[in-house]
């Protein structure tokens, strides 16, 4: 029968000073809950209207504010006010693998301000520290100095929109310069794609051409049978041409009054010619001229006639 | 985390790329073969149906009458013989023949006096 899996979310609070440990989270998936210690927070107003104008202006508004690092940032706004965030993706993954978690099983990560600005009093995140809302902003303060303060419990809180994407390699590339990467990586798988249909379409074009031709000159359905019958008739082409030549040679032999052709008889591959009273200064006229022209021949004189035989 | 990591995605878009690359490069053989099968077609046709038309068309026989040459259609072609034809109409005759498109497949001359010779020839 079908497998049920658990899909149900577990939260959990992010202190990197926490001692607690999460041992049995292994394939469940988790919210995670940012302790202040883990990102920098500033309550501002800007004349804008929404959090996505004031994206661009995250790294300048924390000019001076923050320690060197890579940091990502994020903003919500709330009524009038904007909560503008700074947080090293490097520093979350490094907590979340100091407590064994995978990233492969985190949800969602959101700050503890989006979450926990209902808190009432101190509440207790590790052995030294409570957080504590003061001027709407979750802040973090020595246990010592608070009088009470209550253990956190975070299995029941309901989690806001405000979540935030945690970046693997931040620290080593930008994803605006990845993005840029991906988009001329893109632009030739898309250039490719022009050039594969119109290649493909120029195949076709010109195979349906040979089609064409073979319908027009009546060709047989393969090379093959063309090529063979091809060759069949340029044998014959070849045996016509050269027995047109031959029978010229033979016709325009220099002889003397005496001597006469009197016989010319075309056999399937040569064509024998008879000469009465051959002299023997005309015979090697007549070897001489064929030999020249490269005809192969036999020439046998028998009762002063020359029997002349030429291969086709 | 339910978003893809920007790195998974260039992996897959220089995966992709490779891909591609590679089907384009057959696609472009493809076209090459095809282009030189083409050519090769084209030529070929061409030497095909111009030998064809030249020794498979009817023979005419209009243009190869003489008076002491008798001609005859058999089904594989057509006889042209004379018992008795002098010198200057064979040579007429010869000049005809020799000239002109036909596939000889037999000729026979043979001398039988001073001015005048026997013929028998077959055209296909």
């Amino acid at each position: 029968m079908f497998t049920k899996f658990n899909t149900k979310t577990k939260t959990i609070f992010l202190d990197p000073n926490s001692t607690k440990r999460y041992s049995s989270i292994d394939s469940k998936k988790l919210n995670i809950i940012l302790s202040p210690s883990l990102y920098w927070i500033k309550k501002i107003e800007l004349p804008l209207k929404y959090a996505k104008d004031a994206k661009k202006l995250l790294p300048s508004l924390f000019e001076d504010t923050l320690p060197n690092g890579n940091y990502s940032y994020s903003v919500y706004k709330e009524e009038n006010e904007f909560f503008i965030f700074a947080y090293e993706d490097k520093l979350i993954l490094e907590t979340l693998s100091k407590f064994g978690i995978s990233l492969s099983n985190v949800q969602n990560v959101y700050f503890a301000q989006s979450e926990m600005q209902n808190l009432k009093g101190a509440t207790k995140i590790n052995e030294t520290q409570s957080m504590y809302i003061k001027d709407g902003i979750v802040i973090l303060v020595p246990s010592s100095l608070i009088k009470e303060s209550v253990e956190l419990d975070v299995s029941q809180l309901p989690l806001s929109k405000h979540k935030i994407f945690l970046q693997q390699y931040a620290h080593i590339v930008k994803n605006n310069d990845l993005y840029k990467l991906g988009a001329v990586l893109l632009l030739f798988c898309i250039l490719i794609c022009a050039e594969y249909f119109i290649t493909t379409q120029k195949t076709s074009q010109v195979l349906k051409l040979k089609d064409e031709l073979f319908v027009k000159h009546k060709l047989k359905p393969t090379m093959m049978q063309n090529i063979s019958i091809l060759k069949k008739y340029k044998i014959t082409h070849q045996k016509q041409t050269k027995l047109r030549e031959y029978i010229l040679y033979a016709l325009s032999f220099k002889l003397k009054k005496s001597e006469k052709l009197t016989k010319l008889n075309l056999k399937d591959k040569s064509i024998n010619t008879e000469f009465s009273d051959i002299s023997k200064e005309t015979l090697s006229h007549m070897k001489q001229v064929l030999a020249s022209k490269k005809v192969k021949f036999t020439a046998i004189i028998k009762d002063k006639t020359l029997h002349l035989e030429m291969m086709l | 985390m339910t978003r893809i990591n920007p790195l998974y995605l260039g992996f897959f878009l220089i995966v992709l790329l490779l891909f591609l690359s590679f089907k384009l490069n057959s696609a472009k053989s493809e076209l090459a073969t095809a282009k030189i099968a083409y050519k090769e077609s084209l030529k070929l046709s061409k030497e095909l149906s111009n030998l064809r038309e030249v020794y498979t068309k009817k023979v005419n026989l209009s243009s190869l009458k003489f008076a002491s040459v008798v001609q005859k259609r058999t089904k594989t072609g057509v006889i042209l013989s004379s018992k008795s034809i002098n010198a200057k109409e064979l040579n007429r005759f010869m000049g005809r023949v020799l000239n002109g498109a036909y596939n000889i497949t037999k000729l026979k001359i043979k001398k039988i006096s001073t001015t005048k010779v026997s013929l028998y020839m077959e055209i296909k």
